[in-house]
C-alpha cells in the first residue's frame, strides 16, 4: 500500500517543535522559530497545542540549528499536519501564522549597570537578534524603526530607583548619574527627571502609533508614573534639587498612562518605593510582602489569540520572583487592562496586557524569573542551566507575538 | 521582624563590647545572650520584665521597663554601664518595632550627658541619624564623640562601619582617612579599611588592609576569604603578590591558600602555605589543608602537605596518609621514599602495622612482587592473620602487573582469592579467557578506569577466548603504553566486531600520555574511528575527543566545526549536552559565574 502512495506524502514536509514537557530546550526553540521568520520561511504558532508548539517547514538550516541547540523536533508529513489541524479545530486551540521576524530594540545603557536584564539574557541565549537603544535614540525619534521595544529596570521618574540613599558613592551610581546629566544637557533638559520624562513620552508615543512595548521590573511602574506626572514634580530633591509637589497625587494625569490609575506617589526620598503600584515593595523592609507563585490564566485561543499567545507555557503555575516592581496592585489597574497572570488570593497581579492607541503593551513584574532575589552585583543568570524556564518563556512569547499576522480581536 | 532586629542589636552590642572591653570574655553573641537571659523570667527584675514584655511584643510595657532599668543604671549610686547599654539597645529595638525610631534620641542624649563616650549610646545615635537620612546631624554627633575620646579608634570604626553597611563607601573612606590623620595610623581600623576597599572593588588595597588586619584580628579571616574570593581573574596575581610578600605570616598565607582553593588552584594553594615557618599552629594548618586537598581529590598536593606534616610531627598517621596520597596520585615510587623517610630508625609492631600495607600497595602498583613478598616475610613476626590476608591481595596485583601470571595464580590460591571477582576476572582476562573475565569483572564494585576500559571492549565481542587481547591488557597493566597501543590497533584487524572499541582504547591510551606527539597519534586514531566506523558507539566520543584535541592545540574554529558535526550527526548521543556546553565556552557565551 505504502509503495502506491506518492513519495511526497510519506516524506516529512514540516517540523513540529513541541513546547510541552517533551521539549528539551524551550528557550532555544524560540530562536529556531525566529530564524525561520528571519529566513522568510513560513511559521505557525499552534496555540494551546502541546504547550504552544511551533510548526515550521522541514528546512535543512532550521533542522541543523535545532539539532545544534538541542531543540526537540518532530518530522511531520502532510497527513500528520492535517490531523493536527483537525484536532486544533475541535478544541480551545488555534494556529496563528507568524509573518516576519520583528525588529526588536532593547532600551538599555551601553555601559551596563551592576545588574542584568532578563530580556537581554533571554534573547542572547535564544539567539534572537536585537538592537540596543538608549535615551539619545528615543529622543532623536528612532523608535518607529522597531516593531518591539523592551524596557527593563529603568526609572523613568528620573530618581535612579531611589538608590541614592544607599549607593550615592558607588562608582557605578556616580557614573550613571553623570551619564544621565550629560544627556540631559545635550537635549536642553534641566535635570534627569526632565530627561527621563521626555524619554517616557517618546516611548508612549511609540505605542500610541502602533508599536509593541514589553516592560518588566521597575520600568513598568516608573513609565506610567512618568507619563502621568507629565506636568507634576514627583522627583525627590536628590534628583532635581526640589522636593516633590505636596499635592502631586491630585495632579497626576492618569488618562495619559498605559496601565495604572489613581496610584499614590511615594514622596519620601528615604522610602525606597516610587508608589503603591507594586504589591510586594521589596526594598521597603516594613512593607515587603513574601513571594508566592502566580498562575497563568486561560484564554480562548480562537477569540483572544493575543492574550493566548502571551501565556503559552508548559507550566501554568510559576514561582514568583522579586524585582524593583514585583507585582501590580489590583486597586490601581485601569479598567480594560487584561490580567494574564496573578497570585491566587493576593491583592496583586503579575502579568498585564492592554492596548493603547494603535499599539499594545505588556507588563511583567519582577526582575529575573530564575533568580527570585536577584541583587545588585549578582552574577547574570546562566540560562544554559535553565533551558526549560517557564518564566523566561513569558518574555520570549512577547518577542514572537508581534510577528503574528494580525487578526481582528473578537472580544 | 522584631526578632531579627533584636538579634542584630545584640550582635552590635557584642561587637562593640568586645572591641571596647565592655564585656570582657564575651566572644560570641549567642553565648552572651544566653548568659543574660534567665530561663525563667524574674518578674521582680526590671530587665527580665522588659525582655519578657519584648518577647510578647508588648512594646509599651517593654519600653517602660527598659526605661526603669536605664534610670537605675545611670543613678550615681549604681552607675552600671552594662545595664545602661542593654536598656538602651532594648529601647532601640522596641521603638523600632513600633515605628517610633525617633523616640530613642532624647534618651540617648540624656545618657550622653553623664557618659559622654558611651560607645553604645553613640552608636545608636549615629544609626538613628543615618537611617533617618540626617547626614549632617550624624556628622556632628560623630565629631562630638571623637572629641569625647580623642585617642580612641572607636568613633571612626563605628561611623565607618555604619556608612559602609548603608553602601556609602566614599563617605566611609573620608572617615577612615581622617582616622589615619588624627590617630596617627589607621592600623586599628584596617578591618574597616579592607571592607571599604572591597565595597569600592579596590582589590589590591583591600588585600593589603586585610593582611594588616589579620595580624591583630585573626577572626577576620573568614570575612577576608568571603570578600576576596570575588577578586576578578586579572587582578588575582596582584592580590597574590600582596599576600605572599614579606613578612610571611601564617594568617596571610592561610588566607591566600584558602583563596587559591576557592579559585580552583590547589597547587598554588599549597605553595602559599608551605613556606610558613614551621610551628604547632602551622602544622595544624598544614594538616587541615592536606585533608581539604584529599577531599578535593588533589592527591599529589595532599601528598606534599602530609609530607610537610610528617617532617614536622613525625607521627605515623601522617606518614601513612602521605604515602597513601602518593599512591592515589599515581606516585607509588614517591610513596616508597616517604615510607622509608618516615620509618627511619623506627621498628616494631606499631610501625609495621601502620606502614607495611601502604608499602606493599606501592610495590604492587609498581609491579615489584618480589620486593613486596620479601617485606611481608621480613615482618611476619608483627603480622596477625587478618593483616597478612589483607596484604595478599596487593601481592597478587603485584604479580599480575609484573606480568607473571603463574606467580599471581599461586599467590591468589594461597590467599584463597578464588572468590575475589577482581583477581579472578583479571587473571582470566590476561589469560585470554574472555568468558570468565566478562562474568567476573562485571561484578566488581570498584570501578577503576582500567576495569571500565576492559568491560567496554569485552562487551563488544562474543569471542570466547583471545590470548592476544589478554596480552594487550596485560601490556597496559605493565604500563608499556606504546606496545599496548600497537597491540590494540593490530587486534582491530582480527576482532572485527570490536574494532572501533579497540581503536578507541588505543586512542585513549595515547591521549592519557599528555604529550604532543601522543596527542597527534590519538587524533589519527579518533579520525579513523569516525571515518571507518561512523555508526559505532565510539563514533560520538571520537568526534568529541577530536574537537577537544583541536581546542587544546588552539584551533578553536576547527574544534567548533567538529563539535557541531557531533551535534548534527549524533544528536541523541549522551555526549550532546557536554558538547553544547563546550561550544558555549569556546564561543565565550557563558556568563561570568556560570558553572
Amino acid at each position: 500500500m505504502a509503495c502506491l502512495l506518492p513519495l511526497r506524502m510519506l516524506q516529512a514536509q514540516f517540523m513540529l517543535i513541541p513546547m510541552d514537557e517533551s521539549q528539551r530546550n524551550h528557550l532555544k526553540a524560540y530562536g529556531v522559530t525566529f530564524l525561520a521568520l528571519k529566513n522568510a520561511q513560513k511559521a505557525e504558532w499552534l496555540l494551546n497545542y502541546r504547550g504552544g508548539a511551533f510548526l515550521l517547514p522541514d528546512a535543512a538550516d532550521l533542522k541543523r540549528r535545532a539539532t545544534l541547540e538541542g531543540v526537540t523536533t518532530e518530522p511531520l508529513n502532510d497527513a500528520a499536519v492535517a490531523k493536527i489541524r483537525a484536532e486544533i479545530a475541535g478544541g480551545n486551540m488555534d494556529a496563528v501564522v507568524l509573518e516576519r521576524a520583528p525588529k526588536i530594540a532593547i532600551y538599555r545603557p551601553m555601559n551596563q549597570p551592576p545588574w542584568d536584564d532578563a530580556v537581554t539574557l533571554a534573547l542572547q541565549y535564544a539567539g534572537i537578534d536585537f538592537t540596543s537603544v538608549w535615551d539619545d535614540d528615543v529622543l532623536k525619534g528612532d523608535l518607529p524603526k522597531y516593531d518591539w521595544v523592551h524596557l527593563h529596570h529603568e526609572d523613568f521618574t528620573g530618581q535612579f530607583n531611589k538608590l541614592y540613599l544607599a549607593y550615592r558613592d558607588a562608582p557605578w551610581f556616580v557614573a550613571q548619574r553623570d551619564r544621565d546629566l550629560a544627556t540631559a544637557r545635550r537635549f536642553d533638559k534641566p535635570d534627569v527627571p526632565a530627561l527621563k520624562k521626555a524619554v517616557a513620552e517618546g516611548i508612549r508615543k511609540f505605542v500610541d502609533n502602533g508599536g509593541f512595548l514589553f516592560a518588566m521590573c521597575g520600568a513598568t511602574e516608573s513609565l506610567d508614573l512618568a507619563v502621568a506626572a507629565f506636568n507634576v514634580d514627583i522627583a525627590g530633591p536628590f534628583a532635581d534639587g526640589n522636593p516633590p509637589q505636596s499635592d502631586a497625587d491630585s495632579k497626576m494625569q492618569w488618562s495619559r498612562a498605559l496601565a495604572f490609575t489613581g496610584a499614590h506617589v511615594e514622596p519620601s526620598p528615604y522610602v525606597n518605593a516610587l508608589s503603591d503600584i507594586d504589591g510586594h515593595q521589596v526594598n521597603v523592609q516594613s512593607r515587603r510582602q513574601p513571594l508566592g507563585s502566580f498562575s497563568l490564566f486561560d484564554f480562548s485561543a480562537k477569540l483572544d489569540p493575543v492574550a493566548t499567545m502571551l501565556v503559552q507555557n508548559h507550566r501554568t503555575v510559576i514561582p514568583d520572583y522579586f524585582g524593583v516592581t514585583t507585582s501590580f496592585n489590583k486597586a490601581v489597574l485601569k479598567p480594560g487592562v487584561t490580567v494574564l497572570a496573578a497570585e491566587e488570593g493576593a491583592p496583586w497581579v503579575k502579568y498585564l496586557h492592554g492596548d493603547f492607541g494603535k499599539g499594545s503593551w505588556t507588563f511583567l513584574g519582577g526582575h529575573d524569573p530564575e533568580d527570585a532575589q536577584h541583587a545588585i552585583g549578582s552574577n547574570p543568570t546562566d540560562l544554559s542551566l535553565h533551558p526549560n524556564s517557564p518564566g523566561y518563556r513569558l518574555i520570549l512569547n512577547n518577542v514572537l507575538f508581534p510577528a503574528a499576522k494580525k487578526k481582528p480581536r473578537k472580544t | 521582624m522584631g526578632v531579627v532586629i533584636r538579634r542584630m542589636c545584640v550582635q552590635v552590642t557584642v561587637a562593640a563590647g568586645v572591641a571596647l572591653g565592655v564585656f570582657p570574655g564575651a566572644t560570641d553573641g549567642r553565648v552572651w545572650a544566653q548568659q543574660v537571659r534567665p530561663v525563667v523570667p524574674d518578674t521582680t527584675d526590671p530587665l527580665a520584665r522588659a525582655m519578657s514584655a519584648e518577647d510578647r511584643h508588648d512594646v509599651k510595657a517593654a519600653a517602660a521597663a527598659y526605661r526603669q532599668v536605664l534610670a537605675r543604671a545611670l543613678s550615681p549610686a549604681v552607675n552600671d554601664g552594662d545595664q545602661a547599654s542593654m536598656a538602651l539597645l532594648g529601647l532601640e529595638r522596641v521603638w523600632t518595632e513600633a515605628g517610633l525610631q525617633d523616640s530613642i534620641m532624647p534618651v540617648v542624649e540624656r545618657v550622653l550627658l553623664v557618659r559622654r563616650g558611651d560607645p553604645i549610646a553613640r552608636g545608636i545615635q549615629l544609626r538613628a541619624y543615618l537611617t533617618g537620612g540626617k547626614d549632617e546631624a550624624a556628622r556632628v554627633a560623630f565629631n562630638e564623640w571623637r572629641r569625647a575620646v580623642p585617642t580612641e579608634a572607636a568613633p571612626y570604626r563605628e561611623y565607618a562601619r555604619q556608612l559602609l553597611s548603608s553602601g556609602r563607601a566614599k563617605s566611609a573612606d573620608t572617615i577612615l582617612t581622617e582616622a589615619a590623620r588624627f590617630l596617627g595610623s589607621a592600623r586599628d581600623l584596617s578591618g574597616e579599611v579592607a571592607q571599604l576597599n572591597v565595597s569600592l572593588q579596590r582589590w589590591v588595597p583591600a588585600a593589603i588592609a586585610f593582611k594588616t588586619a589579620l595580624a591583630e584580628q585573626p577572626w577576620l579571616e573568614h570575612s577576608a576569604i568571603y570578600a576576596l574570593q570575588r577578586v576578578p581573574v586579572p587582578v588575582r596575581d596582584s592580590v597574590r603578590t600582596v599576600m605572599a610578600g614579606a613578612p610571611v605570616t601564617l594568617g596571610a598565607r592561610r588566607l591566600l591558600s584558602e583563596l587559591e582553593m576557592a579559585w580552583g588552584e590547589p597547587r598554588r594553594a599549597w605553595a602559599a602555605l608551605a613556606p610558613v615557618k614551621s610551628d604547632d599552629s602551622t602544622t595544624a594548618a598544614w594538616r587541615m589543608f592536606a585533608e581539604q586537598a584529599e577531599a578535593f581529590g588533589a592527591w599529589l598536593i595532599a601528598r606534599d602537605a602530609w609530607t610537610a606534616v610528617m617532617e614536622k610531627s613525625g607521627d605515623l598517621s601522617s606518614v601513612q596518609r602521605a604515602a597513601n596520597a602518593a599512591i592515589q596520585g599515581n606516585d607509588a615510587a614517591g610513596a616508597l621514599v616517604l615510607i622509608a623517610r618516615g620509618s627511619s630508625n623506627r621498628t616494631g609492631a606499631a610501625v609495621t602495622r601502620a606502614l607495611l600495607p601502604v608499602e606493599v600497595a606501592a610495590l604492587s602498583e609498581l609491579g615489584r612482587p618480589a620486593d613486596a613478598q620479601k617485606r611481608i616475610e621480613d615482618n611476619k613476626q608483627f603480622l596477625d592473620d587478618g593483616l597478612r590476608a589483607d596484604l595478599l591481595k596487593p601481592l597478587v596485583g603485584a604479580w599480575l602487573r609484573a606480568g607473571n601470571l603463574e606467580q599471581a595464580r599461586v599467590a591468589a590460591a594461597n590467599a584463597d582469592l578464588s572468590d575475589d571477582d577482581e583477581t579472578a576476572g583479571w587473571l582470566a582476562l590476561y589469560s585470554g579467557d574472555l568468558v570468565t573475565a566478562r562474568k567476573r569483572l562485571v561484578r566488581v564494585d570498584a570501578r577503576r578506569g582500567s576495569q571500565i576500559e576492559a568491560l567496554a571492549v569485552l562487551s563488544r565481542t562474543k569471542a570466547l577466548s583471545s590470548p592476544e587481547l589478554g596480552a594487550a591488557f596485560l601490556t597496559v597493566a605493565r604500563r608499556d603504553t606504546s606496545l599496548a597501543v600497537t597491540q590494540f590497533v593490530t587486534l582491530a584487524g582480527t576482532i572485527l566486531e570490536a574494532a572501533p572499541a579497540l581503536i578507541a582504547t588505543a586512542a585513549r591510551l595515547e591521549e592519557a600520555r599528555q604529550q604532543p606527539a601522543a596527542s597527534a597519534r590519538a587524533l589519527v586514531l579518533w579520525k579513523r574511528v569516525r571515518a571507518e566506523y561512523p555508526k559505532s558507539p565510539e563514533a560520538p566520543e571520537a568526534v568529541l575527543s577530536w574537537a577537544q584535541l583541536l581546542s587544546r592545540s588552539g584551533d578553536i574554529k576547527g574544534a567548533i566545526e567538529q563539535m557541531e558535526a557531533l551535534l548534527v550527526d549524533y544528536s541523541d548521543s549522551a555526549l550532546a549536552p557536554q558538547a553544547r556546553r563546550e561550544l558555549l565556552t569556546w564561543r565565550g557565551k557563558l556568563p561570568p559565574g556560570g558553572v
